[in-house]
């Protein structure tokens, strides 16, 4: 394939595709990498050669992953080290892409794709220069670069995991104009430094890869009132799905089960979100069961978290952990909120949450200018809004916003 | 095991109610249902028992059916402690 002759700003380096190195991998081949430019070596020569590939982050594989990999044909590779060989050998599938899943469920899966079904992004699109702050591999990270690697007029400004504290300085000294994250990374943005967030020339802002919530898209709306803002529910199973760019949390109702050639279907069964997709990984196609919980809400279809850790079940009355985190973050002196639950005797499970109060309550130590906002101020704020057993009891204040290397916090 | 003291549970149990904008009253024998003091009140207040402790506490619901008043929570929580 021809490799679209964009920039790319990696590691403080300007250069193209054409630029990199080639990095002579065998097929097939797990690249686990310490650097996105290395990352980016490995996808140059799947493009050019087909490699059979898998690239990751070093640090998303333990030892267990790792041989089993090898047990499975791939040669473990480490740039700039000596490659450890398959431990049992077959045939490579030429241009099969593999994507690991963020495991945040369990062990991280292997989902085969292609450039193909990774290419999500086919028609003209207005030229910008794309930030990819995500961990190299993941499906996120998958849509930047492909992006990059075949439409002409998108460059990249890759943030390195040490850089991601001073992101918005390197964005706004590279002109990046769109800007794809999670809900907690545009968080941590607006936490730490707003001033320097506000100089990049964005015209563009996505997120996902967590449940959106109306409280960072109002704030986002409030800091670019001109940017076009939008959501995307994505995953390695079923590719991107969902996009909305209507600035409201949640879909429209009326999207469910309607269909259309080349675009998925949605659907709910229970409360569960199912997903028929043209851009599914191999194996997946017909209705996929995501494992994500969804709430119709009026008209809108929103979703508030993972099936398995979203409900909590207080003495028989369940509630949404995600619901209960979206009015903790409605809350003007709240720059983020994980909510969970804690067992109790009495009533099996009891609300409890973490929270991160804003700059300026920090400063002031008031919300709103006139109360402090406090254990007892929160809990008043969720009593007007939530059933009494969804307050949250306990309320434990953190310094900084916990992110992990996927950008989330596993809210 | 840590254990607390009758007026530290106390304090546990004001700071309870005042997280609910009510006040505790400084009789022990005010009476739990005209205070406001519900069953998710004695959880919270067993949760923070817990993080002060550093231990778990176990009790299930019958053996709450003769708690009635302030002192009959005090009490009990110090009851728990012992066992």
């Amino acid at each position: 394939m021809t490799l679209a002759a964009n920039r790319i700003v990696v590691g403080g380096a300007e250069l193209t595709w054409d630029d990199l190195p080639g990095l002579g991998l065998p097929s097939p081949a797990a690249v686990l990498v310490e650097s996105g430019a290395d990352a980016l070596a490995a996808v140059r020569e799947h493009a050019l050669r087909g490699t059979e590939l898998l690239v990751a982050a070093a640090s998303r594989i333990d030892e267990g992953l790792r041989e089993e990999l090898r047990a499975d044909g791939f040669a473990v590779v480490r740039p700039g080290g000596e490659p450890l060989a398959p431990t049992s050998r077959r045939e490579p599938e030429p241009d099969r892409l593999w994507l690991l899943t963020s495991g945040s469920t369990g062990r991280p899966k292997r989902i085969g794709h292609t450039l193909g079904s990774l290419t999500t992004v086919r028609g003209p699109q207005a030229p910008r220069v794309w930030l990819c702050p995500y961990s190299p591999g993941t499906y996120a990270w998958w849509q930047v670069v492909t992006l990059s690697l075949t439409q002409p007029g998108q460059d990249i400004v890759v943030i390195e995991p040490a850089e991601l504290e001073i992101w918005p300085g390197i964005a706004a000294a590279h002109g990046v104009t769109a800007a794809s994250g999670t809900p907690t990374f545009w968080r941590q943005a607006i936490y730490r430094d707003l001033q320097a967030l506000t100089q990049v020339p964005l015209a563009q802002i996505t997120l996902g890869g967590e449940p959106v919530d109306q409280a960072i898209l109002d704030q986002l709306r409030g800091i670019f009132p001109t940017t076009r803002i939008s959501w995307i529910y994505a995953s390695s199973e079923v590719g991107a799905s969902i996009v909305v760019h209507d600035g409201r949390a949640g879909f429209p109702r009326e999207w469910l089960d309607r269909s259309a050639p080349d675009r998925p279907t949605i659907s709910v069964d229970g409360d569960e979100l199912v997903i028929t997709s043209p851009f599914h990984g191999a194996g997946l196609d017909g209705p996929v069961h995501t494992g994500d919980r969804v709430e119709i809400v009026d008209d809108r279809v929103v979703i508030t978290g993972r099936l398995d850790s979203d409900e909590i079940n207080v003495g028989g009355s369940k509630i949404s952990a995600g619901v209960v985190r979206n009015v903790l973050q409605s809350h003007p002196a709240v720059a983020w909120a994980r909510v969970t639950s804690r067992r109790s005797p009495l009533v099996g499970r009891m609300v409890v949450a973490e929270v991160v109060l804003t700059a300026e309550a920090r400063s002031t130590g008031a919300g709103n200018g006139t109360a402090p906002v406090d254990n007892a101020a929160l809990v008043g704020w969720c009593a007007t809004r939530l059933p009494d057993y969804g307050v949250p009891r306990l309320i434990r204040f953190l310094d900084e916003i916990p992110a992990k290397e996927t950008l989330k916090s596993d809210v | 095991m840590s254990q607390l003291t009758r007026e530290h549970i106390r304090d546990l149990m004001g700071q309870v109610m005042k997280a609910q904008g009510k006040t505790l009253p400084d009789s022990d024998d005010a009476d739990l249902r005209e205070i406001g003091f519900r069953s998710l009140d004695f959880s919270e207040l067993a949760l923070r028992v817990e993080d002060e402790i550093g231990e778990e506490l176990n009790f299930d619901a019958p053996g709450l059916r003769q708690i009635a008043t302030v002192g009959d929570v005090l009490d009990f929580i110090e009851r728990l402690q012992t066992l």
